[in-house]
Formats: C-alpha cells, structure tokens, sequence
C-alpha cells in the first residue's frame, strides 16, 4: 500500500479547516451583527444622569419650590464579600438583623424583577453584580452618619439623588407633588425609568416637561464587574444633563401664605387674581397641607393615606374643582346682561315685593347702584324675567326658550358654565342650564321664567367654581373683557402660555353702574360688605349668601364674597367662599378686605378684624 | 569542518521566520490587553508582557543551545529523556493542585507544565519506534508498543486533569497515520476467527483516520438531530438515531442498486461489503452515541449541549465561550485598533484568560477580520511548512518527528481558534509562540528548534 499519498489526505484536511475558519471568521467578524452587538451589550453601558428638576419662583423672585439633596445607600451584592457583619451593619442603621435580612429578600424578590414587555410577565432579573438601593432617601444628616463608617462594609456606597423642597408650606393644591412612575407611564414615554419622579398633580403635572429637564447620556465601557472602566470613545458621544430653565408663576407667596392663615379653620377658598393679566396672584384650598409632607416615598406612603381619607378632603382642590352655587353675587352679571340687552337701564326701578321672593328689610332698589348695594331679591326677579321674556315671540314659552339661551350665550362669554383654558389640571366648568337643560326636567315649551326664577339670584341650578367666581370679579374690573386664569408667567419663563384675551358681550359702559353698586356694597352704610373696606383704597365687591342643602336638608349657608380694589385701576380681584359660614358680609368679605389690604398695602390696618378672622372656627369642628 | 559550516546555511529560514513573527504578534497582543498605566514601558517584569519577553529570551536561549548539539542524541537519548518526562508526569500528580489541576511542577510562578514537555518526549520516542519499524510486517505486539508510547503519558496528563493536553495527545494518530501503521494486526485476529475468514488487510485498520472522522461526524448529526425528526419518510415521525439509521439504511440501498446497474460485478461485490459493512458500523455508532448521551451525567450533558448549540446559557455555564465570541464578532473588518479591545482587556475583564487561552480575543477584537486571517494564514505557512520540511527528511525518524510537530501546532491552532469562534468545545490549551505564558513557549521553541536541526542536518543521514 502506497502511503505517500496520505500526506494530501492530511495537508488537505489542514487546508479545509483553514478554509472553514476563514469564512467563518468572515461571518462572525463581517457580515453577521449578533456578536458585535453582544458584545456592544455586555461591554457597554449607556449611564442616564438625570437633572435635578427645574425651580419655581414666585411672582416677586421669591424660590417656592426647590430641590434637595438626598442618599440613596446602594449595594452591590457581588463586592460585598463573605465576611459581611449583618450585626454592626443593622446597628449602623438602627435596624434589627432579621430587617436587615428582609431587605435583602425584598431587594432579589422586588427590585430584582423587572416587567418584560414581551411576556407580559415579571421575570426575577436580580444580578448580584448591579447596585440596588438599599436605603432610599436618607437625608444629609442621615448619611453624614452612616457614611464614615461604611468603609467596614464592602459592596455599600452612598449615591446623591434630588428631590422636592418647599420653603413654604403653603400653596400644595397649585404645586402638587411627585411620586414614582407606574409602568405604563414608564411604557409611553422614555424620559422614565423605574424609581423616576413623575408630577402627580398641580404645576408639577402641568409642566412635567418643562420642569423634568434634559437627561444627560455618558456612554461608558463597564467591565464585567460592571464598573466603570473608562468613557467609550473618549466621552465623544456624551452629552450633560440640563435643569430645566426655572417657571416663574404669578404667584404671591406672601399672599398664599397670608390666606392659607386666614383660612385655618375653615373650610372653602380664596381666589385672587391680577385683572389685568389673569395671572393668579393666590389660590387657598382650606384645608390645605403642608406640601413637604409628600416628598419621597416614605413621606407619601404615611401621608398620603391619611390625607387621602381625611373627611375634609385637603387633597380636593376646591378652588378649580368645587362647583357651588354662587348666590348673590350672580346678580352683578344678571344686571350686566339687562343693560346689554336694554330691558333695563341703570335708573331702573323695581319694587322689593317679598311676595315674590324672600328679601331683607333695606331702602327703595331704585337703580342697580341701590339694588346690588342691597342685594335686593325681587328686584332682580322683575330684571332676569325680562331678560329672559322679552316678549319677542307670541308664544311664551317659546320666548322664554329663546330668551334662556340669549341669556346662556352672555354666561359662556364671561367663562361661565365652561372650563376656562388654563395652564390648571382638572378644571370643573361648573353649570349654567339653557334651554335643553330645561327642556330634559320639564319637557320642551313647557316652561317660562317662574319656573327657573332662582337662577335670578343665584340659586337653583347655577354652578360656578371659585375661580370662575374670582374671574367675574377681574372682568367687571377690565371692565368687559379678561384672560383666562393662569399660574404662569410667561415670558419670564421662556416659553409660552396660550391663552386669550376674551371679550364678554357686554359693552365697557355698563359695567360703570355695576361697579358703582360694589363700591357701595364696601363703602357706604347699609351696604352688605362694608367689613371688607380698606381706609384709603375704594374696594368694590359684592356679598353672596347661598342656601344649600345636603341630602335634602337645609346647611348653614355659604357666605360668599367677590370683589377688586382699587376701583380706578384695579389690581387684585378675588373671590372668597366659606362653606357654611353664613352671611356673606360677615366672614368672607372681611377675609377679601384682609387679602386685598394685605396684597396691595403689604400691612393689615385693621388688626381687630384679623384677629376675629384668625380665631374664627367656621369648619364645625 | 562540513558541520560546522552547515549550523546556518541549511537552516529553514521560512519556518525561523514564521516562528519569530508569531512570537512577535504574541507579544504585541499581551502588551495591548494586559496594559497597565502604572507600568507602561514593555520592560516592566512585573507585567505580564515583560515577564513574556522574559520567557521569549529564555526561549531563544533554550533553541540554540538546542540548535548547537548534535541532532544524533535525540535520537539516542529519546528513551530517558521519554521516562524522566514520564517520572516529571508521576512526580506532578503529587504537587498541590492550582486550579483543579495537579499539572505544575515547582515554585509560585516560575513552575513548569510537564505535560507541555511530554509532548516533545514522546514524538521523539515514537519517531524512534516507528522509524525502527518495517511497517510491512507488523504483529500485533509491535503496534500495542507505538499504542503504548502514546498511551502512558495520555493517562498520565488525564489524571492531572489536563484535558486539553490530552486531546492534542490523538495529533498521534494522524502521525500513524501518515507512516501507514495500521491497526489491521489487531482487527485481523478477530475478523480472521470467523471461518472460512482469511484477509491480509482490512480497510478499516489502514484508513483509520478518515473513519474516524466520519464517525465523529455521524456522532455528532446524531446529538444534533437528537430531538428532532427527520423527516425522510413523510408522515412517519424518526427521531434521533433512529431517523439516522433509516435514512442510512435508503442511502445503503440507493449505493447498492446504483452500483447494480452501472457497476461490474466485481466492484458490485467489493463496494456491497463496504456499504453493508459501513452501515453496521454507522448504525451502531449512531445507537451507542445517542444511547450513552443519555447515560452521562447531567453537567457532561450540559457542556456537550452547549457547544452543539443546542442550549443556551450566555451567563452561567457558557460564559467563556459567549464573551469569547462577542469579543471577536465585534472587531468587525478592520477591528477596533491597537489597544481599543473593550470587551476582552483585562480592564474589562469580560473574557477570561485573554491574556492565555483566549488571546485570540483581543487579537480579533483589536484587529478585525483582516488581523484575523492574516494570523491564519501566518499559522497555516507555520503548519504546512513544518509538514513540507518533513516530507523531505530522508530518515523515517527526522520525518515521523516533524509530523508530530506539525500536527501539534494544527491541533493547538484548531482548538484554541476554534473555540474562540464556536468551532471547537472549551479546551485550555495555549496559541503557540502567542499565550502567555513560560512552559509553552518552552516546550514549543524546544520542539521547533529540535525540528529545523534535524532538518539542518537531514543530509547527514544515510539511511
């Protein structure tokens, strides 16, 4: 047998092993992707830094919310070695060993799982080679009393978060709070990782976007211990996180704070604006809370329960979600809407025939100054039976139908009865019925003006939220037109708001005898709100008194008040409503002379009147 | 006088060559992935390329001195010097462990690896045996001796346990091979007991190599297709090796017709044998192999699976291999230059033993696809060269030698690439003159500085 020839058999097995390395080689290294992009997947790793969130100042540069440094305590299970003393570290912290034990356990079982998206499954995913926080939220003096020691303890290591701080503890119903984002807020939008902060309520929802700030990327080239080995290529694709630009609101904080004392106690809410601008100068919900209280997870998860089920609801923000029945102060746009459509004129005179509607003993209505400086009932029975029986068509039914809704469009054009476009989450439009409203509860044409007489005071069926009540006050002040209600100031915060300037359907010249009765309401004897004057500014307001009922009993009524000062050039206008509190002269129009006086003179000259407002307990308690 | 003037002129400059460009490449690769700031100068002993270069100037050292003796004592001293390696092999089986493996031999970091050693040792014994040997009337005594030669340190090395060592052990067989040793001796007292039974050769016992290759093929189909079914008949579910044996059974019935028809009668005799003879033995291969694989233990099963691709486990037992072929898919064509390997540095660490058995991964990491082949070819000129060389030794000892040599470097290159790119299971044995490392870039330089003297003076002998 010839055996020299198996040289070839060898040489060209060598060869063809050779020949199968090189394509392969080929293919691995040129023309698939898998192992380049395994290897970008265990080599790489892309490091999100989040910025601290943006600032917001108030209207004076005054900072309201700010953010706050806090520790996490990270571990890495894979460097905590095998001499790790469970006892000197629960002793470190303050907790019992078995704690220390079950954080463990909840770290593998909860933070260790992670949601997959494709299964729809949570998968354990814990690695003992990544750093999971085992504290959160430790406070500076927290850390500055663990850190020394922690050397002892390999694999542990602080790391600085920021979260929320509020310099005053006023004004939690406007900002809102942040809390953690749920899965599908983290599936929407990829700004958010588990364990980020997302606004829950208030600005913070609002301007989520403007607030949260750009993230900033450092692509790193970790090692298999996961450490950080060096920046991939030279940091050249990094780019650095950004705070947001600070929001400047219309805030007044001194004002919010001042009302928020005023309201200890009660229970409704204030609303100030600037007529001019439409910016909110102050929005109290009482009761309120302090908004520090539901900053981080431990203060949420022992707050929030409790505010939550308190029967006073101070997570309920009254001011934009709270429709009440306005009362009295319904009948500055009722007489408004009268001169407009010419049924009456500013000379009008109408009996106070108590026959028709209850009214208080006071002198001859003989002009709308008198009327709403008396807040007289049947007057504005005869005024809004004109108004909405104008007699235009034969049937009267059908003329009440048209005259309703005359009516209705005039509402809609003061923001009455619809949600205002405003830069505030969850804005309630409040109710003002026209004629299909009617036509639902008693069939169409088969009501007139004596059926829906109440909505001629105020009552009945008509809604308004308080800041439809304060927007009132501040287009009597422009005298016919506003912008709608908002926190922001724009420009100041570099990017803009839209809002409108709206025009009502009443002409400026009107709006003269309306405000000539307001100013009598503060400013002369036997007007319903003289508690509300202020000694050297012309205040003109209006009191409401609104009956209400619960479960069909009669409350004690509402006391209302809406009013703006100076009458010559206007530059607060407010609105303050008590829930049952009774008369509205005697609580709320004191409460809107003390936030006026305060906002415009930045002194309060009546301290009697403070007083009896700070001790008065009006919540029933 | 001849002898002396004869030291350089015949030296196979080529192979020199090739041999001192790899060690070069080596030691670039081990000063880019075990690079250390605080010590950058190449120099520095206390880095691993230093030491390397330490380890590459003993070498050289070694290889002249190996250079200036007399090729003759190899040939004469091949026994001692097989049983002193033997005694170095018992002698290391009592030294502590270091990792899992007794296969050190000395003290801290300057031991030796016997095993690196042995290979050498027995090539040399071998070449001597077999080079003794007329081949055309061999007994079975004289093969068991060759199979013997072979065998001791195998057992030796695989108590240590040094499996890689003992894989490269079978680079023998295509020696045998080679040399047209046959197994026929041992075949032929079995099959020569069936009567009427009287055969001077068998097919198998001669060809051995090949065959083997297909079994090792068929072994391999068999675990691959082990749950799946082959579909060969439709409708009719075969599963594993019993899809295999059917599908081999049509084959064999397909050859034989075929032969029928365009075959003469003689051949139709000679290749029905074959073919029946061919699938008993592929049938049964195939039973056994499925059989057994579901006899072995669970984490022999596992490592099997993995490598066939048949489980994954990226993180846990599959680790090495995974991280090994990310890094070198991700050089791309050209690589991601000179010291940018990001996934097998020993910074990141993410390969192990980068700097060792898996130095092809920053190689290919920093150098691309083109790095990639031209190391290849570079080790192929090695490979070929060496089997060129000995193809012209006139002494069947000088050639017998350099086929051991030239099929170590093929199994050493095979296996460590191969693993490198999922070719080859997870083997530890070093890339020649490229690892790190003392006792291979001994015994190598050794082993070929042996070689290109017994070919400087293969015209001395006159045999």
């Amino acid at each position: 047998m010839n055996v020299e020839n198996r040289r070839y058999v060898i040489i060209t097995f060598i060869l063809f092993v050779g020949l199968m390395y090189f394509f392969r080689l080929f293919y691995m290294q040129v023309l698939d992707d898998t192992w380049s992009n395994r290897a970008h997947q265990i080599s790489e790793k892309r490091r999100e830094i989040t910025p601290p969130r943006a600032i917001i100042y108030d209207r004076n540069g005054v900072k309201i919310v700010g953010n706050k440094t806090y520790f996490n305590l990270m571990v890495v299970e894979e460097k905590m070695g095998g001499d790790f003393d469970t006892s000197a570290f629960s002793d470190l912290i303050g907790w019992s060993v078995e704690e220390v034990h079950n954080r463990f356990e909840e770290i593998v079982k909860g933070e260790g799982k992670y949601y997959n998206k494709y299964s729809g499954k949570k998968e354990a995913n814990y690695q003992k080679n990544r750093s999971y926080p085992f504290l959160k939220e430790l406070t500076k003096e927290e850390m500055v009393r663990i850190a020394p020691y922690l050397d002892a303890f390999p694999g542990f290591y602080e790391e600085e978060t920021s979260m929320r701080t509020y310099p005053y503890p006023n004004g939690a119903n406007i900002l809102g709070y942040l809390s953690e984002v749920n899965r599908q807020e983290i599936a929407k939008d990829p700004f958010y990782k588990p364990s980020f902060n997302i606004g829950r309520a208030g600005i913070e929802k609002f301007y989520e976007k403007q607030l949260r700030g750009s993230k900033g990327v450092h692509y790193i080239v970790r090692s298999a211990m996961n450490n950080e080995v060096k920046k991939y290529e030279g940091g050249r694709y990094d780019t650095m996180a950004l705070q947001a630009n600070p929001i400047y609101l219309g805030l007044d904080i001194e004002l919010q704070a001042y009302g928020e004392r005023l309201m200890k106690n009660k229970k409704g809410c204030i609303v100030a604006l600037e007529p001019k601008s439409g910016e909110i100068l102050s929005m109290v919900s009482a009761p309120s809370y302090d908004p520090n209280i539901l900053v981080g997870r431990k203060n949420i998860s022992t707050h929030y329960p409790r505010l939550l089920n308190d029967p006073d609801k101070p997570l309920y923000p009254r001011p934009t979600q709270a429709e009440y029945v306005p009362g009295s102060i319904f009948k500055l746009i009722q007489s408004l809407i009268g001169l407009q459509e010419k049924v009456i004129t500013k000379n009008t005179s109408f009996p106070c025939n108590q026959s028709l509607v209850g009214c208080h003993n006071h002198a001859a209505p003989n002009s709308i100054a008198k009327a709403i400086k008396f807040s007289c009932n049947p007057y504005y029975y005869y005024a809004v039976k004109k108004i909405i029986e104008q007699k235009k068509l034969d049937n009267r039914y059908e003329d009440a139908e048209s005259g309703l809704n005359r009516w209705n469009d005039y509402m809609q054009s003061f923001g009455l009865g619809k949600k205002l476009n405003s830069d505030i989450y969850g804005l309630k439009p409040g109710l003002i019925p026209n004629s299909s409203y009617y036509d639902k509860w008693y069939g169409q044409h088969r009501w007139a003006f004596s059926t829906i007489r109440s909505i001629a005071i105020g009552q009945g069926e008509v809604k308004l939220t308080p800041l439809h009540m304060a927007n009132l006050a501040a287009i009597i002040a422009n005298k016919g037109w506003y912008y709608d209600p908002h926190f922001l100031r724009s420009p100041l915060s570099g990017f803009p708001l839209k809002i409108t300037r709206n025009k009502t359907m009443v002409n400026p010249e009107y709006f003269d005898p309306v405000i000539d009765g307001m100013w009598r309401v503060v400013n002369e004897t036997g007007g319903t709100g003289v508690r509300a004057k202020i000694n050297g500014i012309n205040v003109c307001g209006k009191t409401g008194t609104v009956e209400n009922y619960k479960g069909g009993v009669k409350q004690k009524n509402h006391s209302v008040f809406i009013a703006f000062a100076p009458m010559e050039n206007p530059k607060i206008a407010i609105a303050v409503f008590i829930e049952n509190a009774g008369f509205g002269g005697t609580w709320a129009a004191p409460i809107a002379g003390l936030m006026m006086e305060k906002y415009l003179n930045k002194s309060i000259s009546n301290p009697e009147e403070e007083k009896r407002v700070l001790d008065a307990k009006l919540n029933n308690k | 006088m001849r002898k002396t003037k004869s030291l350089t002129n015949n030296l196979d400059w080529p192979l020199l060559i090739g041999f001192l460009t790899l060690i070069c490449f080596g030691l670039m690769t081990i000063y880019s992935v075990a690079f250390n700031d605080e010590s950058p100068s190449i120099f520095s002993f206390s880095e691993k390329y230093g030491k390397q270069i330490m380890w590459i100037c003993l070498s050289l050292f070694l290889g002249v001195i190996v250079f200036l003796i007399d090729s003759d004592i190899y040939k004469k001293f091949a026994l001692p010097v097989y049983f002193v390696t033997l005694g170095l092999l018992v002698l290391v089986l009592f030294m502590p462990p270091i990792n899992g493996a007794r296969a050190w031999l000395g003290i801290g970091s300057m031991g030796i690896q016997p095993a690196e050693f042995a290979k050498t040792s027995t090539a040399l014994l071998l070449a001597r045996y077999i080079g003794g040997l007329n081949l055309k009337q061999l007994n079975s005594k004289k093969v068991f001796i060759a199979l013997i030669i072979i065998v001791i340190p195998m057992a030796l090395i695989l108590l240590q346990p040094d499996a890689g060592t003992f894989i490269v052990f079978t680079a023998f067989f295509f020696v045998l091979y080679r040399e047209g040793l046959t197994f026929d001796p041992f075949i032929l007292n079995f099959i020569n007991l069936i009567p009427k039974v009287k055969y001077k050769s068998t097919w198998i016992g001669s060809h051995f190599i090949p065959i083997l290759f297909v079994l090792v093929f068929l072994s391999l189909l068999t675990l691959l297709l082990g749950h799946k079914n082959i579909g060969i008949i439709p409708g009719v579910p075969l599963y594993g090796s019993l899809g295999i044996i059917v599908s081999l059974l049509l084959i064999s019935i397909a050859g034989i017709l075929f032969v029928q028809k365009f075959g003469t009668k003689r051949e139709l005799k000679k290749v029905r044998l074959i073919i029946i003879l061919s699938f008993i033995v592929a049938s049964f291969t195939s039973f056994i192999v499925e059989y057994s694989f579901v006899q072995i233990a669970d984490h022999q099963k596992d490592r099997i699976e993995l490598f066939l691709g048949l489980k994954e486990d990226p993180n846990g037992k599959d680790y090495n291999r995974n991280r090994a072929m990310a890094a070198v898919g991700s050089g791309g064509f050209i690589g991601k230059g000179y010291k940018n390997a990001s996934v097998s540095s020993v910074k990141t660490n993410h390969v192990p033993e980068s700097e060792t058995d898996f130095i092809f991964c920053p190689y290919a990491e920093e150098w691309g696809f083109l790095g990639s082949i031209v190391l290849l070819f570079l080790y192929l000129f090695v490979i070929i060269r060496i089997l060129i060389i000995a193809e012209r030794q006139r002494s069947s000892f000088n050639r017998i030698y350099a086929y051991s040599v030239g099929m170590f470097f093929f199994y050493h290159f095979a296996i460590n690439i191969g693993m490198n790119i999922g070719f080859a299971p997870v083997i530890g044995i070093p890339l020649p003159f490229f690892s790190y490392g003392g006792s291979s870039m001994m015994s190598f330089s050794i082993m070929v500085f042996i070689l290109l003297k017994l070919d400087s003076q293969r015209r001395h002998v006159l045999r």
